[in-house]
């Protein structure tokens, strides 16, 4: 071709190209405008939309499996520790004084709490991710009975009543607990406890057992007076949250009593102290109602004891001091003569010791104002908290030998249990089970996640408001304003990868971005988490799976008829009479499945007197049966509030046609993503 | 064995029992098959209820007594006085309609004019048609059956799956029943009863997912033209089960249906007091009739109507099998003829009314104590 032809032809191909890319530009301007309804959205990437692929997500893929110890259990007479570890499917029983590990038991399902019974004959397992329970025979140290309980169970104690033995059982993702008889595995009662049960404790006399749930709701701490229908608007939102500590009658499951733990939550062990008739409780007293400015001045949670007296009379001590906080009280231990407690810092890499005749003898002394203020005095814990154990990363279960002088610590991000002499408190010895995963940027993400060394004095970790990287089920007033505007609600990190932008108002194109400097600068206000850390961070956070909502014996089986019909009400795309839905208003435009979000932000009505847009990011729906409150302020308590209080002139979907079985039936389909 | 031994034996066996019966008063009312009422104990405002109108009273399984006012839930406390729960305590509304409890998790369940609470360990928890899939605010009847909570809606019923959090709703739309208000529900080991307004009785099986429409065969709304033909009336206004018999009221008759069929009692023709009967409790076998006159106790065959006499008197009349009717003065009356609400066990009963609550003490001589704690 001679030089001119080439020139020419050239021209026309690049005008042909330029043609077609500024038509293939406008064209889908236009689509996804229209599609959204939106007619100021510029050019969005096609993919927020289209080629996601579920099976190529993070979450999705195959993530390496770590020996990490989780609950713990001592024999009787002392000579054998059981060790759960979750992430292989297998129990361990190690010499308890020599530390080596004699016997494995496959037991499927992440077996996670343990308990045994009294004799030390019979080990029980909690399953979480089975939601069941097991029995070890620990002649054979073979599995020999199971029974489906609740959706994550995680702890179990046992007890003996007059009407037999008993297994208490807390499903942390149902919302009740599991009374069991043991012999063979049978259900006895199903009572209903706070949200997320994750500590259980019963009294050896078989009298009283009691449940504490992990997380807080904002109803509780007016002694129910708040759990009155929501008016429309979030006057709620502003009320304290308080999580529950449920008393029961093990021998029929009933329920005695519902105790609140006010402004606290992240309660995740719980101990019967039958010598000073105590109920132990660790917790976080969180105060998500001041404003995010305030963290350098003691924002926004501290770490307390709950302690339930005799007379069910509640007092929150301090295990932080001033300046130097313990985050993410986990596990409990407390010695046979109820002397002393040991707290694990899970955030902060640390045991505490607690002296409890000093801790009685201020109770004692101190009026009952006193006691109620007692939380918020950080000089308060040098009073009673007499040590401070270094320990590996993230300690979380404990467990004392009958004498109460070795305490077992699963030290899980180290794939550890250590062993501190309770005389010297000093570490005396270490039962390793795995290499600490150190080259898995997920482990060393996870550790990240759950250390407090990068927030103000160490007063939270990422866990502290996302436990497990869900949510704590709180509004924040996270905006840099400090007046109280924008509350926020708290969003799971959980089935986020592939979601990207984040946040409510979603500016933060990346989880980087999001957990960075900003991070750094608004919240932790601290250095930002070095790079590396903030990679594996991100790392880990991709591998989050969603919260799983479905029963174990459910998954991979067809929906429900009331499921399906909610189904075919999500992507309907006309009303029964034939009436078309707009496009941008049908569910599946803005919940685009297979993550259910478009990843866009949109109009949908809600804007409140204190929000300063009405735009909202459109979050993904997977396990959003479990991350209640809704909406970006958490204003709607329940999914039925969504479209029964806060929806208007159907800007949330199409709504206005729906009989109350359409409601329950599309609450049903959502309660399967 | 000699038989003179074996009288001797026979006859220090059987001594004291007969020196007792020698000493013992004769029984009264030995020839009624069911507790007979001796006097009314009666309480109001004096004793802490916050209104005179009382819909509804139970006494769980821990002996404590609980009644649903016009205005606000009470218990009855160790020294006699009844303690207010009302809308700022967590109730739902502080018109409560009925009470019934979970009797393996011990929770109170309370019906009201707004919604479902339940009452749990000390605490509140409310249902509403907002924040929950209940399917109507006002909740005429609750019961607890197969770990389920069941309600009676003035939209249909609805069934609580306490486990999974699904509601399921049953009206026009996806049963046999004709009109969705609902005003009682009852749940058995197996089925599941529920009683429409103008349209008799569903039969629910869960088990199955059918349902069974009980309706009055003859259609008449005023009248009961053809006896024991099925249900009295469309018109239910309480059911009640007990051991395969099923109680109806309408407000137009009385009927059960057992295994034998149905059977109807209109005031024109049987002992029943009023045909404007308004609930039912069963109790071994015996219908305790809550009406506008008073109230009426049948086992079928034999009856004792409680009234309250033109000067207030309490009025009792006996209505033996082949025997003319009796008619008894009592020393005390029912709080009022008004009878929203009944609970009975074997130690006493207990009557809300329109104009406070009433104890029944039953004539005879008390069970002993033990008794009474076992059967409970």
């Amino acid at each position: 071709m001679n030089p001119r032809g080439f020139v020419a032809v050239s021209l026309v191909g690049l005008v042909a190209v330029g043609g077609l890319g500024t038509g293939s530009y406008f064209w889908s301007v236009g689509h996804v405008r229209r599609w959204t309804g939106n007619p100021t959205l510029g050019w969005v990437s096609c993919t927020r939309c289209h080629g996601t692929d579920l099976n190529k997500l993070a979450w999705a893929r195959p993530r390496p499996r770590h020996p990490a110890p989780a609950g713990l259990a001592v024999s009787p007479d002392g000579r054998r520790l059981y060790i759960a570890l979750d992430e292989l499917d297998e129990v361990v029983e190690a010499d308890a004084e020599h530390l080596t590990v004699l016997r494995r038991a496959a037991v499927a399902g992440g077996p996670f709490g343990l308990a045994l019974d009294r004799a030390g004959r019979r080990l029980f397992v909690a399953c979480r991710q089975q939601d069941r329970v097991a029995q070890l025979d620990l002649e054979t140290f073979r599995e020999v009975d199971s029974l489906f309980v609740g959706l994550e169970p995680v702890s179990l104690a046992f007890t003996e009543t007059p009407a037999g033995e008993r297994l208490i059982v807390a499903n942390s993702g149902s919302g009740y607990a599991s009374v069991l008889s043991p012999a063979p595995l049978k259900e006895v009662a199903r009572p209903t406890t706070g949200r997320e049960p994750f500590g259980v404790a019963a009294a050896p006399d078989g009298q009283r057992a009691w449940v504490v749930a992990r997380l807080a709701e904002p109803d509780l701490a007016r002694g129910g007076a708040s759990a009155q229908p929501a008016e429309a608007g979030y006057a709620h939102l502003f009320l304290p949250a308080a999580s529950e500590l449920t008393c029961l009658s093990p021998d029929g499951g009933r329920v005695l009593r519902r105790v609140s733990l006010e402004s606290a939550h992240l309660s995740e062990e719980l101990r019967y102290v039958p010598a000073r008739n105590w109920v132990l409780a660790p917790l976080v007293k969180v105060r998500n109602l001041v404003p995010i400015t305030q963290v350098a001045h003691g924002w926004v949670m501290s770490s307390g004891l709950a302690v339930l007296d005799g007379r069910g009379q509640v007092v929150q001590v301090p295990l932080d001091e001033a300046n130097d906080y313990f985050a993410d009280p986990a596990g409990l231990a407390v010695d046979a003569a109820g002397r002393r407690a040991y707290v694990a810092s899970a955030g902060s890499d640390t045991i505490s010791v607690v002296d409890l005749d000093r801790l009685a003898a201020w109770l004692e002394q101190a009026d009952e104002a006193t006691r109620r203020e007692a939380i918020r005095d950080l000089s308060l814990a040098a009073e009673y908290v007499v040590a401070r154990v270094p320990t590996g990363r993230n300690p979380r279960h404990l467990a004392l030998s009958p004498d109460g002088r070795r305490l077992y610590v699963s030290v899980r991000l180290e794939d550890q249990v250590w062993v501190v002499d309770t005389e010297r408190l000093t570490v005396s010895g270490r039962l390793v089970l795995g290499d600490g995963g150190g080259w898995d940027p997920i482990r060393r993400g996870e550790r990240v996640f759950t250390q407090a060394a990068h927030t103000f004095q160490r007063q939270f970790s990422c866990r502290s408001c996302h436990p497990d990287g869900h949510v704590d089920g709180l509004s924040y007033d996270f905006d840099g304003d400090g007046i109280g505007d924008n509350l926020l609600d708290n969003r799971t990190l959980r089935g986020i990868d592939g979601t990207a932008p984040f946040k409510w108002n979603g500016k933060n194109p990346t989880l980087p971005f999001q957990c960075g400097p900003r991070f750094s600068r608004v919240l932790m206000r601290t250095d930002p988490i070095p790079a590396d850390d903030l990679r594996d961070l991100e790392t880990f956070l991709k591998s989050l799976p969603p919260a799983r909502t479905r029963h174990f014996t459910e998954q991979g089986k067809p929906l429900s008829p009331a499921a399906e019909r909610g189904r075919q009400l999500f992507f309907a795309t006309q009303r029964p009479d034939g009436t078309p839905i707009p496009i941008e208003s049908q569910c599946q435009t803005c919940h685009r499945p297979p993550l259910f979000t478009n990843r866009l932000r949109s109009a949908v009505g809600t804007r409140g007197p204190r929000d300063a847009t009405d735009e909202f990011d459109a979050p993904h729906l997977l396990g959003i049966a479990a991350s209640a409150p809704y909406l970006h302020d958490g204003r709607a308590r329940t999914l039925e509030e969504l479209w029964t209080i806060y929806q208007t002139n159907d800007l949330h979907g199409v709504s206005s046609y729906w009989t109350k079985h359409q409601l329950n039936d599309l609450i049903e389909y959502l309660k399967t993503l | 064995m000699n038989p003179s031994v074996s009288c001797l034996l026979a006859g220090l066996l059987t001594a004291p029992a007969l020196h007792a019966a020698a000493d013992s008063p004769p029984t009264p009312f030995a020839d009624v098959p069911f507790p007979v009422i001796e006097r009314f104990e009666n309480f109001g405002r004096a004793d802490g209820i916050p209104d005179e109108k009382v819909h509804a009273v139970y006494k769980t399984r821990d002996g404590r007594l609980w009644i649903g006012t016009w205005n606000g839930l009470c218990v009855r406390g160790e020294d006699g006085r009844f303690h207010r729960y009302g809308p700022e305590d967590g109730l739902s509304h502080k018109m409560v309609l009925q009470i019934v409890e979970d009797p393996q998790t011990g929770d109170l369940w309370i019906a009201t004019m707004r919604g479902l609470t339940r009452y749990s360990g000390g605490r509140f928890t409310v249902y509403t048609q907002t924040n929950s899939g209940l399917p109507n605010n006002v909740v005429y009847g609750v019961d607890v059956g197969g770990g389920r909570i069941w309600v009676a809606t003035a939209a249909g019923a609805g069934c609580l799956d306490p486990r999974t959090g699904e509601w399921k709703i049953y009206d026009h739309n996806n049963t046999v029943m004709h009109e969705p208000w609902c005003y009682a529900i009852k749940a058995t080991p197996e089925l599941v009863f529920i009683g429409v307004w103008g349209g008799g009785i569903i039969e629910h099986d869960p088990a199955r997912g059918t349902f069974k429409e009980y309706r009055d065969p003859d259609r008449d709304f005023h009248f009961d033209l053809v006896p024991d033909d099925g249900p009295v009336n469309d018109i239910t206004a309480w059911i009640a089960w007990e051991d395969g018999r099923l109680w109806q009221c309408t407000y137009f008759g009385f009927a059960r249906r057992d295994a034998r069929g149905w059977k109807t009692w209109v005031e024109e023709k049987t002992p029943l007091l009023s045909n404007f009967t308004q609930f039912v409790w069963a109790h071994r076998g015996t219908a305790w009739i809550g009406m506008d006159k008073g109230v009426s106790v049948t086992d079928g065959e034999t009856w004792v109507n409680y009234e309250v006499g033109a000067k207030g008197e309490g009025l009792r009349t006996l209505h033996r099998p082949g025997q003319p009717p009796k008619t008894q003065p009592m020393s005390t009356a029912l709080a009022n003829g008004f009878v929203l609400g009944i609970y009975v066990d074997d130690d006493e009963a207990w009557f809300a009314t329109s104009l406070g609550l009433s104890r029944g003490v039953f004539a005879g001589p008390p069970r002993p104590a033990a008794v009474a704690r076992a059967q409970r």
